[in-house]
C-alpha cells in the first residue's frame, strides 16, 4: 500500500466527519482517494473540495469548532499557503489532524521545509519512517489530540515519493478494535447556540492578561509528551506496533559510543547503515526523531549521558541559524554535566539522494568525535 | 422575493449586549442590530476582522480576514455531520473581507452553494484600519490611500458592482439593503430565512468617520443614497428573477449624497456628471430588469 492511500485509511478508519484538501503534488491522491471512499458511500463524511489550501485548512477549522472529527492534507506549496490560519486553529484548541506530504520549496522534491516553516504556529509535529507508521501515526494523532489533556492540533509529516507513492507492506487494523479504541469526538466548550455558556456569548474573552494564553498553550504542548507515551503504549496494547517511547525510537542504541539522529524516511537508510558500522565492529546506534513538537528533550538527556557524540541529520535547515533538530539536542544536553559531541549534518535536501554509504560515513565521523572529542561542530553538507 | 412589512413587525426583542465600541452614528453598529433581530438566537455569528459594529447574545466563531467563505462553510458542514441543520450559519462581515480580501474563499463557497447567510455592512473602506479603500470605495471618494493630491484626487477606480458579481453566481438569493430601510431589511432577512442554500445581503452602512458627515445624519446619509439611485435596494433570485425594491417616480440629483460628504468634496463639476450619468445609466438598467422581472448586467 502506498503512503497517501495508508493515510486515507486511517482517516476512514477513524471515522473522520469532516475533510478538506486542495491537490498539490505529492499529496494530490490523498485527495482522491478521500473523494472515493466518499462517493462510494465508504466514508461518511463531508469532504469539501475547495479553492485553495488556506480555505482547505479553515473549513476544518471551523467544522472542527463545532464538534466534527476532522482531516486536512498538503505539501510544500500548500503548507505554507496555509500558513496563517493554523495560528487560529491552534490557539482555539482544535484537535485538527493534518497530513503533510513533505515537498521542499526550492523544487518538487522532498525536503522537511513545509512542516518546519510552522514551528512557531502551536502544533504538535511527528515525522514518520514508513507508510505503516503514516497509518498508526494518524490514529494515535486523533487519540493524542482529542485528549482533555492536551486538545490541540497535530500535523504529522512523511517524505514525498519515497513514500508518498511507493508500496510497501502496511496492516490495516479492523474497524471495530479502532472504534473501540477512538470514542467519538465532542467540541469543548461548545458553541451551539443551545450549549454555549452564557459568559461566551458574543465571542468576549479575558483579555487581562494577554500574555496567559501563550504560556497555557505552551504548557499544554509541553505536557503533551506524557499523553503521547500513554496513547503509543496502549496502541501498542491493541493493535500489537508501537514506536519507542513514541517520541523517540532508538535501534541498536546497546552499547553504542556514538549515536546518529534522522528523522522521516531517512530513517530507514540510517538503519541500513548502521547495520554496516555494526557489522565492521564500529559501535554506533540510531534513533528516530519521530515526535519534534513536544521536542523530547529528556531523551537526548538519557542519550546525552551515555555516549560521547551525537550527530544529527537534519532534512531542513533555518537559514542563517542551521538544522532545527540540530539545534534542539544542543540545547538539551547544555543541562549536562558531561556533554557529548554534537555535530550537525544537513542532507536530503531539496531531494537530494542519501545514500547508505552517505551515513555510515556520517557514522564515522561522529564515532570519531566520541572517541577524541573536540571534533569541528562545523555543519556539513552531505 | 421578500415580502413588504410594516414598522411593527419589526421584533422587539433586542439580542445587542453591552455598549459597543463602535463611534456615534455607526450605520454598521445599526445593521448588525437589526439583522440579529431579525435571524434571531438559534444562529452561530462568524466573524473576520473589522471594525467593531454591534456586540450581539450569539455563540461566535472567528477566522483570519481572508477566510469568510471557509469558515461558513466548515461550521455548515461540521454542523451536517453532527446533525444539527436547525442552527443558522451567519457571516457578518466588512466590505474589505467581502469585495477584496475574502472575495476568492466565498465565490468558492457561492460555487458550492453552501447553506450559510453572508451578510455585509458595506461601509465603503477598510475603517478598521483607518480608512483604507476597498473595492467598494466609490469612484473619486477620498480615503487614506487614495488621498487628494495635487496629481491624482481620490480614488479612480469604480465601485465593484458585488450583488451582480454574485448573482452571476446563480446563488438562490442576494439583496441589496440599507440601514436607512429597516423594513426592507428586515423582510429579505425574514425572506433569506426561508431559503436554503447561499444567501448574501449587502447593506448600505453610512460611516460618520470616513465618510465624513455628522454622526447625526446617518439614516438621512443612507436614505439620500437610495433616493439618488446611488445605492439601489433589489433582489435577485436564482441569479436570475429580479426586483427592484424602490422605485421614486423620480431620483434626486446625485450632488445631494455627494455634497454632505467631506470625502466627496474635492469633487469637479466633471466628475460629479460622471457620476450622475453611471447612476442615471445603472438606474435605467435597473428598471428594465424589474419589468422584465430578469436581472440585466
Ligand atoms: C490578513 C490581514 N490583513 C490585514 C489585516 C488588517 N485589517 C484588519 S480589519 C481591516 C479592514 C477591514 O475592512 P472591512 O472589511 O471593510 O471592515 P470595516 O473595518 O470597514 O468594518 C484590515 C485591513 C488583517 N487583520 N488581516
Ligand atoms: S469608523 Fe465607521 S464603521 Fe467603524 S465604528 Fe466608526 S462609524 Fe462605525
Ligand atoms: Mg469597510
Amino acid at each position: 500500500m502506498v503512503g497517501n492511500k495508508a493515510t486515507a485509511t486511517a482517516v476512514k478508519l477513524a471515522r473522520v466527519q469532516v475533510a478538506s484538501a486542495f491537490p498539490v503534488t505529492p499529496q494530490t491522491t490523498i485527495t482522491e482517494y478521500l473523494s472515493d471512499m466518499v462517493a462510494n458511500g465508504e466514508l461518511d463524511a463531508e469532504f469539501v473540495n475547495v479553492e485553495g489550501e488556506l480555505s482547505s485548512h479553515v473549513v476544518v477549522q471551523a467544522a472542527s469548532r463545532v464538534g466534527a472529527r476532522t482531516f486536512v492534507c498538503t505539501s510544500g506549496p500548500g503548507q505554507l499557503y496555509m500558513h496563517h490560519p493554523m495560528h487560529q486553529t491552534s490557539d482555539n484548541r482544535l484537535p485538527v489532524v493534518m497530513a503533510t506530504v513533505h515537498r521542499g520549496n526550492k523544487g518538487m522534491m522532498p525536503d522537511h521545509t513545509d512542516l518546519m516553516s510552522q514551528l512557531w504556529t502551536g502544533w504538535m509535529q511527528f515525522y514518520v519512517e514508513h507508510n505503516q507508521e503514516a497509518l498508526d501515526t494518524c490514529l494515535m494523532s486523533y487519540k493524542i489530540a482529542e485528549d482533555e489533556r492536551v486538545r490541540l492540533p497535530i500535523a504529522f509529516g512523511y517524505d514525498g515519493y519515497v513514500l508518498s507513492y511507493t508500496a510497501e507492506p502496511v496492516e490495516i487494523p479492523d474497524q471495530k478494535d479502532v472504534d473501540d479504541w477512538l470514542p467519538p469526538y465532542k467540541a469543548m466548550p461548545s458553541i451551539l447556540p443551545d450549549e454555549v455558556l452564557p459568559e461566551n456569548l458574543g465571542g468576549r474573552w479575558d483579555r487581562s492578561d494577554p500574555q496567559k494564553r501563550w504560556q497555557e498553550h505552551h504548557e499544554a504542548i509541553v505536557n503533551a509528551k506524557d499523553v503521547i507515551v500513554e496513547v503509543n503504549e496502549s496502541y501498542g496494547k491493541k493493535f500489537g506496533r508501537s514506536y519507542g517511547n513514541g517520541l523517540t525510537e532508538e535501534y541498536r542504541t546497546e552499547g553504542a559510543e556514538a549515536v546518529l539522529v534522522a528523522m522521516g524516511s531517512l530513517t530507514g537508510t540510517a538503519r541500513a547503515a548502521i547495520d554496516r558500522l555494526r557489522d565492521d565492529g564500529l559501535n554506533v546506534g540510531l534513533v528516530k526523531l519521530r515526535c519534534f513538537l513536544p521536542f523530547p528533550k529528556e531523551d537526548f538527556q538519557e542519550i546525552g549521558k551515555k555516549v560521547g557524540a551525537i550527530g544529527m541529520i537534519d532534512r531542513n535547515v533555518c537559514l542563517g541559524h542551521g538544522g532545527a533538530a540540530y539545534t534542539q539536542i544542543r540545547n538539551a544536553i547544555y543541562d549536562l554535566e558531561e556533554r557529548p559531541s554534537v555535530l550537525e549534518f544537513i542532507a536530503g535536501m531539496g531531494g537530494k539522494e542519501v545514500r547508505v554509504d552517505d551515513i555510515y560515513k556520517i557514522g564515522k565521523k561522529t564515532l570519531k568525535a566520541a572517541k577524541s572529542g573536540g571534533v569541528s561542530t562545523s555543519t556539513e553538507w552531505v | 422575493m421578500s415580502e413588504r412589512i410594516n414598522r411593527l413587525q419589526i421584533p422587539m426583542e433586542e439580542l445587542t449586549i453591552t455598549p459597543g465600541s463602535a463611534c456615534q452614528g455607526c450605520g454598521a453598529a445599526l445593521a448588525a442590530r437589526l439583522v440579529f433581530k431579525a435571524i434571531g438566537p438559534n444562529a452561530i455569528r462568524h466573524r473576520i476582522p473589522c471594525c467593531p459594529d454591534s456586540t450581539t447574545a450569539h455563540p461566535s466563531a472567528n477566522s483570519v480576514f481572508e477566510s469568510g467563505g471557509a469558515m461558513l462553510t466548515g461550521t455548515w458542514r461540521g454542523l451536517k455531520a453532527i446533525g444539527r441543520t436547525d442552527v443558522q450559519v451567519v457571516g457578518f462581515f466588512g466590505d474589505g473581507g467581502t469585495y477584496d480580501i475574502g472575495f476568492q474563499s466565498l465565490s468558492a463557497a457561492a460555487e458550492r452553494n453552501e447553506n450559510i447567510w453572508v451578510i455585509t455592512k458595506d461601509n465603503e473602506a477598510y475603517m478598521n484600519t483607518g480608512n483604507q479603500r476597498s473595492g467598494a470605495t466609490p469612484i473619486f471618494a477620498r480615503t487614506s490611500t487614495t488621498p487628494v493630491g495635487s496629481v491624482i484626487k481620490g480614488k479612480q477606480m469604480r465601485k465593484k458592482k458585488i450583488a451582480k458579481i454574485f448573482a452571476a453566481h446563480g446563488i438562490p438569493y442576494i439583496a441589496t439593503t440599507s440601514v436607512g430601510y429597516p423594513e426592507d431589511l428586515i423582510a429579505k432577512i425574514n425572506y433569506g430565512k426561508t431559503v436554503e442554500g447561499f444567501k448574501m445581503l449587502i447593506i448600505q452602512s453610512p460611516c460618520p468617520v470616513g465618510w465624513r458627515y455628522d454622526g447625526s445624519k446617518t439614516i438621512a446619509m443612507a436614505r439620500l443614497g437610495v433616493q439618488t439611485g446611488i445605492w439601489p435596494l433589489f433582489e435577485i433570485i436564482d441569479g436570475e428573477k429580479f426586483k427592484l425594491n424602490y422605485k421614486p417616480r423620480e431620483l434626486k440629483p446625485v450632488t445631494e449624497y455627494l455634497k454632505p460628504q467631506a470625502r466627496f468634496r474635492h469633487l469637479t463639476d466633471e466628475n460629479i456628471s460622471l457620476i450622475q450619468e453611471d447612476t442615471a445609466k445603472e438606474w435605467e438598467t435597473l428598471l428594465k430588469s424589474d419589468e422584465l422581472g430578469r436581472v440585466l448586467l
